[in-house]
């Protein structure tokens, strides 16, 4: 349909039915995005099966008015609602049938106000909201909605377009709610598929009957990394998962509340919602007998399904395999310092084992790390020269297959951290990976902790000196004279990118201060300057 | 009757290089807010790459509708009983699956054969420049489509990228998205894994970045066709062309600019290298 001052019940019907077909051809997609509550990559599927009991049930609507269709549509949706996004979705459902009460059709104002009570009733359903989900989807699209009606336009497409647009700006920001997904580099698999049926909703709206065919619908991207860690660590602390437990309760004078109160310990995530004659309940449970026995008491059970989870989460493992680029190699690196651990995180290590100078890891740290990690080889990054020999100790521990690259400073371990190719096999990458520590100059500056005559240079304690690829060559009072002195004897005619990473004790300004000098000396230089928060080095240098 | 070759325009195979060959190629939308451009046609690629510099809406992609598949494959079955369709990886357009169902609304009688080539840009436009090749050469459809699958697997391709912004925006950042969130600036290589977005390395600086793709050119043992293509930088892509002279001759290097269709998906300053070959 195109253009139209108000909805029917019958396009209401129409609109979603083309929203489960758009949610339909991203279910993969979704269900791989899942990590939370627990990660059991089901999402999507349990979405599209609410949908689609909501669709039937709206085909047996007593009247073809808004408010009869929408009312359908709840009831389908809470007898078919599967997991807990899909739990989460029937309420929404539930609130936009209260929205459209007594509407024969119904404006862009009534949708605003229609989405509004739907953000109301899915919050209310659950004991503890979390922020970074579909609720947060929810209530930040219908209050898009809202202030575009309200201030902008009353039609209902464009009421729609402001909905579908805010929707997707709250799914690419869920990462930054909820540490889990951060973790995981993903964005919120329930969240993603409201934005979905929405989306699809308004293809149908515009009349892009040729779009919902043949387009697939839009994956929001997270703009952290998928990271290699993920699969195993994510929801870590859920473990053992149990059994994913749900529910259709029939009875007389069911009391949702009574029945929420006395779950709430009998597990996590629980959803118990519905009227006093149907109500349907969802929980993580380790004991799904208890619950069962408790709730036969009150009526009577339908569509009883529990699903073990750990068993999920093995599968959800391998749909992993089909998104990352490759988890068969992981690289464990030695870093200190907040700011250095994320650079190197940012770039693809999948552990960060703290350490450096005078606070060398012992073998059983790395050994630790190397276990943790989801690969079976894994190539180690010393980063320092006296923690090599520790590293090269970790083979003899464990029966995964090590690689040490020998990298004697930071520098030198980001150069070969950025040359790993995620298509080439262990050797090969340990190889290139060598090859590219030796292509980068590094400079480091740090205060001497006593009186000392080295390199022909004597050194009063608390001076501060300068080493060009762990040569000492400056001494001075001052870190950044003593840096830029350094700075000197390397050759930078030749370099391309210069990175400064400024230690805890240093002060940015004082960096980027020296930054801008290198930029106006060399304008041709690519100069960097980043927070790395090392200890003990006010300036670790890389020059390439 | 000669076989005609039809493929779209994500193959960036050059306008006047199709001439020559007969080729058809099948033009995929670009759409400014509402505003609708069909590749290579209403929008010339300087055009376009000046537009996404400095539009604020985010130019989004669309196969064209189904009946310009179908009028396209009528036309040809006018002039010809054998049509050799190659479209560019199902995952990231509809352009094979708008083949296929293109292919039964046809209303002339013609036979015609789909092949899916998991690849875009000039990977692709290699495997449909062979496939072309073959047929003005008297090859039969199933020749040249015998001809094309095999050269799929034979191509390749690798694309420094300046950012992965417009990538993740335009949804299609596949198993790339292992390169977002980078702490430190530096210059993604990527390519195309089983027809998906697949993130190879990661160059600190653009100069290490185009040795990358010359030394993925050059660890071909057997190179059939050389591509290499630019959106906005023709001297880097001179230079590289000028470089890799020394391993195949540079007259039969494609030059080819990266159309607006894919330049929407992978923003300005991108540089790719493709190859069909034989590697070891």
């Amino acid at each position: 349909m195109k253009q139209a001052d108000s909805i029917t019940g019958q396009d209401l019907r129409e609109m979603f039915a083309a929203a489960t077909a758009w949610l339909e051809k991203s279910v993969a997609d979704i269900d791989a995005l899942n990590v939370f509550p627990v990660p059991d990559g089901d999402t999507g599927t349990n979405m599209l099966l609410t949908m689609r009991s909501t669709i039937e049930e709206a085909h047996q609507a007593p009247d073809s008015s808004a408010s009869g269709v929408a009312q359908a549509m709840a009831k389908g949706a809470l007898i078919g609602a599967r997991g807990n996004s899909g739990v989460i979705l029937s309420q929404i459902l539930n609130g936009l049938a209260q929205g459209l009460a007594e509407k024969e059709s119904f404006t862009g104002n009534d949708l605003a106000e229609a989405l509004s009570k739907a953000s109301t009733v899915a919050y209310k359903g659950l004991s503890n909201p979390v922020e970074g989900t579909i609720l947060t989807v929810i209530r930040e699209a219908a209050s898009a909605a809202q202030e575009h009606a309200s201030s902008v336009s009353d039609d209902v497409v464009s009421v729609m377009e402001a909905t579908v647009s805010a929707a997707k700006e709250s799914v690419a920001n869920t990462p930054s709610l909820l540490p889990v997904l951060r973790e995981a580099g993903v964005v919120d698999a329930g969240g993603q598929g409201l934005y979905t049926i929405l989306e699809g909703a308004l293809h149908y709206l515009k009349g892009e009957v040729e779009q919902l065919k043949l387009r697939r619908p839009w994956m929001v991207a997270s703009s952290m990394p998928l990271t290699a860690k993920m699969p195993q660590m994510v929801g870590a602390e859920e473990v053992p998962y149990g059994y994913c437990t749900e529910f259709l309760l029939r009875g007389e004078k069911l009391d949702p509340d009574k029945i929420s109160r006395r779950l709430k310990d009998k597990g996590e995530s629980l959803i118990v919602v519905g009227d006093d004659s149907t109500i349907r309940v969802h929980i993580h449970t380790l004991d799904p007998g208890n619950v069962v026995h408790y709730v036969t008491s009150l009526g009577t059970l339908h569509q009883v399904s529990m699903r073990n989870m750990d068993e999920q989460h093995k599968d959800y493992l391998e749909m992993q395999k089909e998104r990352m680029p490759a988890l068969d190699i992981a690289i464990v690196a030695v870093v200190a310092g907040d700011g250095l651990a994320d650079v190197f995180t940012s770039l693809g290590a999948a552990a960060i084992v703290p350490g450096g100078q005078t606070m060398n890891p012992s073998t059983k740290d790395l050994l630790q790390a190397v276990d943790l990690v989801a690969s079976e080889k894994v190539i180690i990054l010393p980063n320092n020269k006296n923690i090599v020999l520790t590293a090269n100790q970790v083979q003899s521990l464990t029966t995964k297959t090590i690689e040490v690259v020998p990298t004697e400073t930071i520098p030198q371990g980001v150069a070969a951290l950025l040359t790993f190719d995620y298509e080439t096999d262990l050797e090969t990458n340990a190889q290139n990976m060598n090859r590219a520590k030796s292509s980068v100059k590094s400079i480091e500056v740090t205060r001497a902790i006593r009186s000392t005559r080295l390199g022909g240079l004597d050194i009063k304690k608390n001076q501060a000196i300068g080493f060009l690829d762990g040569d000492l060559v400056a001494v001075g009072d001052k870190t950044d004279t003593v840096l830029n002195e350094v700075l000197a004897r390397a050759d930078l005619n030749a370099a391309e990118v210069i990175t400064i990473y400024h230690g805890a004790d240093t002060k940015p300004a004082e960096a980027e201060q020296v930054g801008s000098a290198i930029r106006q000396e060399h304008p041709q230089l690519q100069v960097e300057v980043v927070q790395g928060g090392q200890p003990h080095y006010n300036y670790i240098v890389s020059i390439e | 009757m000669a076989v005609k070759i039809v493929t779209d325009s994500l193959g960036d195979i050059p306008s006047e290089v199709a001439e020559e060959l007969g080729i058809t190629v099948i033009p995929i939308n670009v759409l400014f807010g509402t505003k609708s451009f069909r590749d290579g046609i209403d929008l010339t690629t300087d055009q376009f790459y000046h537009k996404l510099k400095h539009s604020k809406i985010l130019p989004v992609t669309l196969v064209p509708s189904l009946s310009v598949f179908v009028q396209t494959y009528d036309k040809l079955a006018g002039e010809t009983d054998e049509i050799a369709v190659i479209t560019n990886s199902h995952k990231l357009s509809a352009s094979y699956e708008s083949t296929l169902q293109a292919k039964e609304l046809m209303k002339k009688k013609c036979r015609v054969e789909v092949v899916d080539s998991l690849w875009a840009v000039m990977a692709q436009g290699l495997i449909v420049i062979a496939a072309a090749r073959a047929a003005n050469a008297g090859a039969k459809l199933d020749e040249v489509m015998a001809l094309a699958r095999r050269n799929i697997p034979r191509a390749d391709v690798r694309m420094a990228f300046d950012t992965l912004d417009y990538l993740k925006r335009g949804g299609r950042i596949g198993k790339a998205q292992a390169f977002l969130g980078s702490k430190l600036r530096v210059t993604p290589i990527l390519g195309i894994r089983d027809g998906g977005v697949f993130p190879f390395v990661r160059e600190h600086t653009r100069a290490k970045a185009i040795d990358y793709l010359y030394d993925f050119a050059m660890s071909f043992s057997h190179i059939d066709e050389l591509a290499v293509e630019h959106a906005t930088t023709p001297d880097e892509a001179d230079e590289l062309a000028e470089r890799l002279s020394s391993k195949f001759p540079k007259e039969r290097i494609y030059r080819s600019k990266v159309s607006p269709v894919i330049g929407a998906h992978v923003g300005p300053h991108i540089l790719a290298v493709s190859v069909l070959g034989d590697k070891g």
